[in-house]
């Protein structure tokens, strides 16, 4: 499903080209500025409540919010919108999915506006900041700077005489404790078959996902430092079998495992803390990844993007500025669903609300340093999504070597690769 | 007789386990829309769930814009099914009466038109409906009944006429009707089981569009019902029962019309029939 939408997204974008006058088309000057955003409805009540207290301080700027539940139909909406020349002003997109449309410069690159607006980049994160530049401009403004995290059950933690893991813990241990608490019904451990998954263990044992980071053309996760990694994923699958089997997986996913407690371990990142907020009975918290050979993260991120061409764009700027500063990123923060991008929030009591689950939120910000980003190319949505497909051949396939995954994989990417270049 | 006494009891059977198969994920989606929010999933089959939450009906209309939702349903469902039925038995009876050369023409640009992906037609329609000032209302939803929704119920309705002896409209012609008039008292009258099945094929397709409110809405105050699921379904498994619960009000429409229309037609059968 994923696919063909991406792939009726690459479409809609390549025959129909994109509009440079993306923005409201000379509807006057009382048109709203249309914003937007992906998720679930709690999410988009965030938004909302956003952008009312941005109304109320700002008198004379309207904004409105154009909501859409998932990723594929928000992508959809946008690409078609663009294509007709009909885009909204502002929209929240993730950076593993913007380059396509920095690629045809549909993005209004918001480096340049942020002077006038007040906004100054070093107030913030450079890992998204760094990810959302594209062309040597930074395209659009990140919001939050999530990694990948091991949430997991303290209650069968303590049932089973487990430790909380430390920083800096082994993957050896990380399996060991895996096989502890593999039993009956319950499973040690969750890891979904996707590259963005596997990729912070390739990274961490000196592998590389693909030949270059910057300007990919294959992937590379048969070379041995890499292939180590994946071969260990493989294993805790089909050898130690602490992560539930493909048919199991089909019965009940894996978080809705963790949710019921029967997964003691679940890789996750920022975006599954409210949800987890919310189960009556589950205790949990966060750790560390564990390392391989040296620490590393993943960056997941979402930025606030300004339409090519829009009108009005002081009046979007000062939604922008007061979306991702102090008040705004506050605002958000409460809601959980984000690490904020602005530093000085994320080390803030909004952030590290001792009131709530995990316990441990410093987890989020101390793997900062050691995150890494997936390749920024137009053509990565629709890579991935095939990368995925052959991860899970992989996982759950104990005839299918990774050198022959690899070069399937490569097969099939060659020409998206060579589109991006 | 004797043949049926023995066919009677295993008919019956067969029945039943058809009705059954069928209507299971009606009677799980009744079920599971009862148990009680934040629970974890039940751990494989569980019938009558304990406690039952019937409030999670009212619920639903809570925290969700349920009513907007339904009323704009409402809205599109009643102007497009009606539009759809009367544009395709049109279109259908021109194809009918066509000459052959005329008639295989236009068959053949149906059936293209059926084969356009319509992922092909979301931009062309967005600049269509955008200079046709229809974007970000229900006339995006309503406008392609214009075209009769698809071609496909077009050729529904020329194959039905096409099967209805030439001689009627010759005679008709004869008579000195218009094809207006032909159509209103010869052809019409004659194929209302056929306007009742593209009735029912329209009503579906409108009520679960979710395409094209998702590509040309913007406010939420006009989404429509799929759109309001689809929300809904981004919520975690355990609050699966409030998605249920909405599923199974969202359901109701189609098969009380279904029920209603089907009536209509399977009488229509018998009588043909007898």
């Amino acid at each position: 499903m994923n696919r063909v939408i991406a792939t009726a997204i690459s479409v809609v974008l390549a025959t129909a080209g994109c509009s440079s006058d993306g923005g409201s088309s000379g509807e006057g000057e009382t048109a709203p500025i249309r914003f937007q955003i992906q998720g679930e409805p709690e999410e988009i009540s965030v938004y909302r409540a956003l952008v009312d207290t941005f109304e109320d301080e700002v008198p004379g700027i309207d904004v409105e919010v154009v909501e859409v539940s998932e990723e594929e139909d928000a992508l959809a909406k946008l690409a078609t919108s663009f294509a007709a020349g009909d885009a909204p002003e502002l929209f929240i997109i993730n950076y593993r999915e913007f380059a396509q449309f920095a690629q045809r410069e549909a993005i209004e690159p918001v480096g340049r506006l942020l002077e006038g607006a007040g906004i100054s980049v070093s107030d913030y994160y450079e890992q998204p900041v760094e990810a959302f530049t594209y062309n040597d401009e930074l395209q659009c403004l990140p919001q939050n700077i999530s990694s990948l995290v091991v949430y997991y059950n303290t209650q069968l933690f303590k049932a089973a005489g487990v430790k909380r893991p430390q920083a800096g813990w082994t993957v050896e241990e990380f399996r060991d404790v895996a096989l502890t608490l593999t039993k009956g019904d319950v499973h040690g451990l969750g890891i979904d078959a996707r590259v963005i998954r596997a990729a912070p263990f390739i990274w961490s044992n000196g592998g590389e996902l693909v030949d270059d980071p910057e300007n990919p053309t294959r992937f590379t996760f048969d070379e041995p430092a890499a292939a180590e990694a994946v071969r260990f994923l493989i294993d805790l699958v089909q050898k130690d079998k602490v992560i539930p089997s493909e048919e199991e997986q089909a019965g009940e996913d894996l978080e809705t495992r963790f949710t019921t407690g029967k997964l003691g371990m679940f890789l996750g990142s920022r975006r599954d803390t409210p949800k987890f907020r919310e189960i009556l009975g589950l205790e949990w918290d966060v750790a560390p990844l564990p390392v391989m050979g040296k620490p590393a993260g993943i960056l997941h991120s979402d930025a606030y993007c300004i339409s090519k061409g829009a009108a009005r764009q002081d009046e979007i700027m000062r939604f922008v500025a007061f979306a991702l500063g102090e008040e705004g990123q506050t605002l958000t923060a409460f809601a959980g669903r984000t690490v904020p991008s602005l530093k000085s929030v994320a080390s803030s009591q909004a952030f590290l609300d001792p009131g709530q689950p995990p316990a441990h939120p410093e987890v989020f910000l101390d793997g900062i340093p050691h995150i890494r980003k997936i390749p920024v190319i137009p053509a990565w949505a629709e890579i991935e999504s095939l990368a995925d497909e052959i991860l899970t051949r992989l996982f759950f396939e104990p005839d299918y070597s990774i050198e022959e995954a690899v070069a399937d994989l490569n097969d099939q990417t060659r020409d998206l690769f060579g589109a991006s270049e | 007789m004797r043949l049926s006494r023995g066919w009677g009891p295993l008919r019956f059977l067969l029945v039943v386990a058809v009705l059954v198969l069928f209507m299971s994920p009606l009677l799980f989606m009744f079920l599971g829309s009862l148990r009680v929010p934040g629970l974890p999933p039940p751990e494989g089959f569980e019938f009558l769930p304990d406690p039952m939450r019937e409030r999670n009906y009212l619920t639903v209309f809570e925290i969700s814009e349920m009513t907007t939702f339904l009323r704009n349903s409402a809205v599109v469902v009643a102007l497009a099914v009606p539009i759809t039925v009367v544009v395709g038995s049109w279109a259908g009876f021109a194809i009918a009466t066509a000459s052959s050369v005329a008639r295989r023409r236009m068959v053949a640009a149906s059936l293209i038109a059926l084969m356009i992906p319509l992922s092909a037609l979301w931009v062309p329609r967005f600049v269509l409906f955008k200079w046709a000032g229809l974007t970000g209302n229900l006339g995006s939803l309503i406008a392609p009944a214009l075209m009769a929704t698809t071609p496909f119920y077009v050729l529904l309705f020329a194959l039905s006429y096409a099967r209805l002896p030439r001689s009627y409209f010759e005679v008709a012609t004869l008579e000195g009707l218009s094809p207006l008039a032909t159509w209103r008292t010869v052809a019409w009258p004659l194929t209302r089981p056929v306007a009742g099945a593209v009735a029912i094929l329209a009503f579906v397709f409108h009520w679960s569009n979710l395409v094209d409110p998702l590509l040309y809405l913007s406010d939420a105050g006009t989404y429509t019902l799929p759109l309001g699921l689809r929300a809904l379904q981004t919520f975690d498994p355990t609050n699966y029962p409030i998605l249920l619960a909405a599923s199974l009000i969202a359901t109701v429409p189609p098969v009380v019309g279904f029920m209603v229309m089907q009536r209509a037609f399977f009488r229509h059968i018998v009588e043909v029939r007898g």
